[in-house]
């Protein structure tokens, strides 16, 4: 295969567009959708595809996701595109208590098969109301299954994946990483929804990440260097969490580190940490450490910013904290703190 | 013999004989559910349905009993349902405030107030998509009409020209709080409704026939293309909001006291109207037999069957 570069948010669009060529039950529909570079490019040139499947709306996100939802009881497979977690809130409603439910509530044999993309804000000068982290929040909620795609690859595998499903499935997308480029395969191919992935093996430490905090850990294996011997987890889906992979991983190292990019209350580190914790046959080295975000809103002068994500410095000193190795010195600079990276992965 | 109006009463009396039955189970505590009983409301649903085919599509509300009936839903998985059975529509999972049999398309019931009429849209716009020739009809009250979600549904069916009926049940109150309570003097729902571009009508809520006539008005537009349309039916709940007592008491109900509710209580009209018509009372007394005998026998079916099993709380998470 020859190599093709590509963006996380062209790694969404191609696997919408190939999907929506494959069954002509999928339609998109959300607000700005179906203009030239709709929704972050991530549904660009769409509408001129599938005319007739490619919805802009109204601004009514209850409405028109409950809408949604009714097309995929009735048989269809949605995607609704919510461009800020916000905005998602506002259908709550449909997706917690109705699309959720819909199946177990009446008995099983009434499937809800719908795509909610919702966007996970992180960018420069967005401030408290557009870059709430949600995850633990959709995590709780019985009969979603919930990933967060980590790169380009992993967008289009996973979103395939979700369409292929008779389910309702949450992706959650930080935009932090939409501008990513990486290998992606041009073919239909799908990931499991429900595998954490481990991205770099190790015996020493295992750490536990996802989306855009899995990128500042890829980034912090390069600082640590062959110091610490990192087994790298991108946890990829926290509905269900493969707690097989975790275990595993961590019963060989003994030591854990959950990176979160949202509030450090309830979040994703902090489930990880307590099963891992009651888990018998797992005998820790040394106490779990959880970086994540204080539990103040994220405001928006990057004066302040600049102290609110967990940075591949911070990953790094606090792995190297608990092997007593010293630390690293590091600054930096304004465009890794605050723009969004434009790097190529493996 | 059988006229329309004698088969729309066996409807209403089913469905009336059903829910009072259920009274005497519910306060022997043999049911599972809470339960929001339909009494006296029910021309709306089965003027309404009587307009329906089959392949059309019905959705409702916590009070829902009556669209499940009228639809044609299955008795005994209903009664099954409620009495919270492995064998009931839902296997126990649901209640009475989530009804479903889509094998009538009665697609289901949702009881968070407006919640259902998005969902309704979304049943309309797969027949849109899929280009059927089918239509929607959704029932829910007076309280959801006041859910914002409703309104942003008027738009967006109107701006798709949804094939969809929403049917605004009007019986006055939310729980106990009064439309005075609720809404200015000067609120207007043919104006709202008519404002989004959407047809309106109001029907007598108590009187199957207008119900019906009404309801076939807006059908007929719907399926020939015209767009959504509210009809908004006048009615009076006989019982409490929610369960199976009256509440006159409560000293809420100054627009319906209960001997408005009875003198204008719809089966009772049908039932003079069949009369009048020609038809004896010997009949309806004898379809009424038959119709008392097939719900008792449903109830002792329903009776008699297994609870469910424990290991079934942890199944149909995910299909």
């Amino acid at each position: 295969m020859p190599e093709r570069i590509i963006k996380y948010s062209e790694a969404i669009q191609e696997a919408t567009d190939q999907m929506m060529g494959a069954d002509p039950r999928v339609f998109i529909i959300g607000l700005g959708v179906s203009y030239p570079k709709g929704a972050d490019g991530t549904t660009a040139g769409l509408k001129s595809t599938y005319p007739e499947r490619v919805f802009d709306v109204s601004v009514s996100e209850h409405g028109f996701t409950g809408m949604a939802v009714g097309a995929a009881i009735n048989g269809l497979h949605p995607i609704v595109h919510h461009g800020r977690v916000e905005f998602s809130l506002l259908a709550a409603d449909q997706i917690f208590t109705q699309a959720a439910k819909w199946n177990y509530m009446f008995g099983g044999g009434h499937p809800v098969p719908i795509v909610f993309r919702i966007n996970v804000g992180r960018q420069w000068g967005n401030g408290p109301q557009h870059t709430q982290a949600l995850y633990a929040l959709f995590g709780n909620v019985p009969g979603l299954k919930v990933v967060i795609p980590s790169s380009p690859k992993m967008a289009k595998g996973l979103l395939v994946s979700a369409l292929k499903d008779k389910n309702p499935v949450v992706m959650l997308e930080p935009r932090w990483l939409f501008n990513i480029k990486q290998n992606v395969p041009v073919q239909l191919f799908s990931e499991p929804l429900d595998k954490a992935v481990i991205i770099k093996e190790g015996a020493e430490v295992t750490v536990v990440a996802y989306g855009d905090g899995l990128f500042s850990a890829r980034e912090s294996l390069a600082l640590v260097g062959d110091t610490v011997d990192i087994e790298l987890i991108d946890i990829v889906s926290i509905n269900p969490i493969d707690y097989k992979t975790i275990f595993q991983s961590v019963k060989k190292t003994g030591r854990l580190l959950c990176v979160d990019t949202t509030n450090g209350a309830f979040n994703v580190g902090s489930e990880v940490i307590a099963q891992v914790a009651r888990n018998k046959s797992i005998k820790l080295k040394s106490n779990p450490v959880a970086l994540s975000c204080p539990n103040v809103p994220c405001p928006t002068s990057t004066a302040l910013t600049e102290f609110f994500y967990p940075t591949k410095v911070d990953i790094a000193n606090a792995l190297l904290s608990t092997f007593k190795k010293p630390l690293i010195n590091q600054t930096l600079s304004f465009e890794e703190l605050h723009l969004a990276p434009t790097d190529t992965i493996q | 013999m059988s006229t329309p109006l004698l088969e729309a009463y066996k409807k209403m009396f089913l469905i009336r004989f059903t829910e009072q039955a259920l009274v005497e189970l519910y306060l022997k505590h043999k049911i599972m559910s809470f339960v929001h009983f339909y009494v006296g409301q029910e021309a709306v649903a089965v003027g309404v349905c009587n307009n329906l085919r089959k392949e059309d599509r019905v959705l409702g509300n916590h009070r829902s009993h009556g669209h499940y009936l009228a639809k044609g839903g299955d008795l005994r998985a209903m009664i099954s349902e409620l009495l919270g059975k492995e064998g009931g529509s839902s296997k126990g999972k649901g209640g009475s405030m989530h009804m479903i049999d889509t094998s009538v398309n009665f697609i289901g019931s949702t009881p968070i107030l407006g919640s259902v009429v998005p969902l309704a849209s979304g049943a309309a716009f797969e027949q849109k998509y899929n280009k059927r020739k089918d239509i929607t009809a959704v029932f829910f009250g007076d309280g959801a009409f006041e859910e914002g979600v409703v309104y942003e549904t008027l738009n967006l069916s109107a701006l798709f020209a949804l094939p969809l009926l929403f049917v605004v049940e009007n019986n006055l109150y939310s729980v106990n709080s009064t439309l005075k309570e609720r809404r200015s003097a000067n609120h207007n729902v043919e104006k709202i409704v008519t404002g989004f571009g959407v047809t309106y009508l109001k029907a007598d809520g108590n009187d199957y026939e207008d119900v019906f006539e009404k309801a076939r008005m807006l059908t007929k537009g719907i399926r020939a293309g015209a767009g959504p349309a509210v009809l908004e039916c006048m009615t009076y709940r006989h019982m409490a909001h929610s369960a199976p007592i009256f509440d006159d008491a409560a000293g809420y109900r100054q627009e319906d006291p209960l001997e408005r509710r009875l003198e204008r209580d719809p089966i009772k009209k049908v039932r003079r109207s069949l009369l009048e018509s020609g038809i004896p009372e010997n009949t309806l007394v004898t379809l009424e037999e038959k119709i008392r005998t097939s719900v008792a026998e449903s109830i002792q079916c329903a009776v008699d069957a297994p609870y469910p099993k424990k290991e079934t709380l942890y199944t149909n998470l995910y299909a």
